[in-house]
């Protein structure tokens, strides 16, 4: 009897255990569904708040909900810029930092800077929005030819301090894995510190810094709060220059949300579809790099 | 250029770059340490937000305070301590402004009509003193009616706001609430993911879209949870609904760490308990669970890091209001939400900075205490080894 009951509840217990486990499944899924099912609403026949046309939407450059103009052309080439921006500024950076605290420094200079970078990723976005603000988007302003601090450079500055402990700690971990021997056969062969680094050491751990790029980048992508208060969220127009103002596909939610309703509402979740569907590909992308890096 | 000049010069790249990413941390701590500061108070943590107008009850003091020197056209009350200056209310009327406190002052101790303590605050605003309206009264008259008052004095005053006390009410109980929800699923979900799985397609899954959740930003939590948690399940702009949301946004991180402690129990210890005749939920209960007690914090750490840094995953679920929140159905704005709120609609980096020196605190807090625990468990580890 009492070895029945045992088993009983081993049994049910393991069903509560895969019903926890098939959580994030089920949240995904529904996450999935209802941002999906809300935003391609607009572009099928016969809803309720009218029609858009898909390409209007995907390549305009207005964005004027009171006049039922939702183009997200303009913020999708923003956030594509700023992201590609943040990379060319946050990667080499980050990667050259990696260096630093895995092959060049001792252990004690190493062990001060890599929990300040650590430190960096713990800070909340927001502060690196209102920093963004106050200072960077200040100093800026004392050299734009628009004299508007609110700019795409900034967007860019921002981005590119927040995808840097990313890559820093993702890059370290890639560059210490490379095995010894690498090493000591380069310098065998003569070569200098920096030669067995950049010739031996990096390639070695290429997708190990790639999959470090991608995470950056979906952190980008992604970033919302800390960009808004520096992005200036013009209604419209392609972004021309670095220091143009700019919205990031993001911001656009965040800064309508609060009051949309109807079809302003559903374009919004559109909004998100799009983002949903850049995060996903970025996601696919670091999978694929990660069984890359499993298999060598 | 030699080879031993050029290596030189690209170690130096290399130390320029790690100096700069060093001193991108110290600049931005450095500025919101500095605008932040200066506005931390006693009453910036615990005043409330909004400025609150009610009837205060002050008693006498015992003895009248000896007579102080004030500012021109100030006055001292040496009956209760308190020092007043003629202003205007809001509506352009006579009132009169609490300019100083003196210690020991009973206006400090002083009660509202449910007696509930509510101190007198420099800056209040007093419009009736007794049972007269300050409207047309002079500096010597209010004095006369504080001299005049009983043992007991009754005041109408306007006690400023500017204080993140209910910020802190609403982000300690969106920990608590994320946290119970969140912990006992994720933790459930690892145990099931290391000490059920056998490999499948079924475990395939579950980590894919685990390590899909973790991807995707939170803006997209946050439009999810305001349609499912907000208006289809009608809960609500509430701390409850931002919990949730939060709980889904974790659940990747809690699962994944104690999935990691999880691993490291040794096959041994099961392999004795089994030995013994306990059941596969007992050895769980008894061996593995307590076992995972370091890495389930250190989950229970993370998670609480990244509650207190949220905000667009907050922003439309839980809300941006200023009020004490009463219980967890009141929509509430944390700490971090409320900084975002504050620089985008009235530009007040001051107060922004201000939250962000405690939110700073509670990040590193949690940065070292996490990183003490895995110290511990690794020499745990080596020991044993």
């Amino acid at each position: 009897m009492k070895y029945k009951l045992s088993k009983f509840s081993d049994r049910f217990f393991k069903a509560v255990f895969l019903l926890c486990a098939l959580c994030s499944v089920l949240m995904l899924l529904a996450i999935t569904i209802f941002i999906v099912e809300k935003g391609v609403k607009p572009f099928l026949p016969g809803n309720a708040n009218g029609n858009y046309s898909l390409f209007n939407f995907l390549t305009g450059d207005v964005w004027k909900p009171s006049q039922n103009i939702f183009g997200i052309g303009y913020m999708a080439a923003a956030s594509a810029l700023a992201t590609a921006g943040a990379i060319a500024l946050g990667v080499p950076t980050g990667l050259l930092t990696a260096v630093f605290i895995a092959e060049i420094a001792n252990e004690k200079l190493a062990g001060i800077i890599r929990p300040m970078i650590e430190l960096l990723s713990g800070i909340p976005s927001v502060l690196y929005g209102v920093f963004g603000y106050a200072v960077v988007a200040k100093i800026i302003r004392s050299f734009s030819p628009y004299h508007v601090g609110d700019s795409l450079l900034a967007v860019i500055i921002i981005l590119s301090i927040m995808i840097l402990p990313t890559v820093v700690s993702i890059s370290e971990a890639a560059i210490r894995a490379v095995p010894a021997a690498y090493r000591e056969a380069a310098y065998g062969l003569g070569a200098t510190k920096t030669e067995v680094i950049f010739k031996t050491v990096i390639p070695a751990a290429k997708s190990g810094i790639l999959a470090g790029v991608v995470l950056g980048t979906g952190r980008a992508i992604g970033e919302t709060m800390a960009v808004i208060l520096v992005a200036g969220n013009p209604e419209g127009g392609m972004p021309g220059g670095i220091f143009d103002k700019v919205r990031l596909i993001t911001n656009n939610i965040v800064l309508e949300q609060g009051y949309a309703s109807g079809m302003h509402e559903e374009m919004l979740f559109s909004t998100g579809v799009i983002l949903f569907i850049f995060i996903m590909a970025v996601n696919i992308l670091l999978n694929r790099l990660k069984k890359r890096i499993g298999e060598t | 250029m030699s080879r031993k000049t050029r290596d030189k010069l690209i170690s130096a790249v290399t130390v320029v770059a790690a100096f700069i990413s060093a001193a991108t941390l110290l600049v931005i701590i450095g500025f919101i340490l500095k605008t932040g500061l200066p506005v931390l108070s006693p009453d910036f943590l615990t005043g409330e937000y909004n400025p609150k107008t009610s009837y205060l009850d002050i008693k006498k003091a015992p003895r009248a305070f000896i007579a102080e020197k004030t500012a021109d056209g100030d006055i001292f009350i040496r009956e209760f301590g308190i020092t007043l200056k003629q202003t205007k209310d809001k509506e352009g009327k006579t009132a009169f402004t609490v300019t100083g406190i003196k210690s020991g002052s009973p206006a400090l101790e002083a009660t509202d009509a449910a007696h509930n303590k509510r101190p007198l605050k420099t800056g209040s605003v007093i419009t009736k003193i007794g049972k007269t309206g300050t409207e047309g009264l002079s500096i010597p008259a209010a004095a006369d009616l504080f001299k005049n008052a009983g043992d007991k004095l009754r005041i109408k005053a306007v006690i400023p706001g500017g204080g993140i006390y209910p910020m802190i009410i609403a982000t300690l109980l969106t920990i608590l609430l994320s946290l119970g929800i969140v912990m006992p699923v994720g933790v459930c979900a690892a145990i099931y993911l290391v000490e059920y799985a056998r490999g499948g397609r079924v475990i395939e899954i579950i980590r894919f879209a685990t390590e899909c959740l973790s991807g995707i930003p939170s803006i997209l939590f946050g439009l999810f949870g305001m349609l499912f948690f907000v208006k289809y399940l009608n809960i609500g702009q509430s701390i409850l609904a931002g919990s949730l949301t939060l709980s889904i946004l974790l659940l990747p991180t809690v699962i994944r760490t104690t999935e990691e402690t999880l691993k490291t129990i040794p096959q041994s210890y099961k392999e004795g308990s089994y030995g013994l005749g306990a059941s596969k939920l007992q050895t769980l209960c008894r061996i593995v669970l307590p076992g995972a007690l370091p890495g389930i914090l250190v989950a229970v750490i993370l998670s609480t890091g990244r509650i207190v840094g949220e905000s667009a995953a907050l922003l439309f679920t839980a809300g941006t209001f200023a009020n004490t929140p009463k219980s967890v159905l009141d929509s509430a704005a944390t700490m971090t939400v409320r900084a975002y709120v504050e620089v985008k609609e009235y530009g007040n980096v001051n107060m922004a900075c201000g939250i962000g020196v405690i939110l700073i605190a509670i990040v590193l807090t949690l940065n070292l205490s996490s990183r003490f625990i895995l110290n511990r468990l690794n020499e745990k580890r080596r020991d044993r080894a």
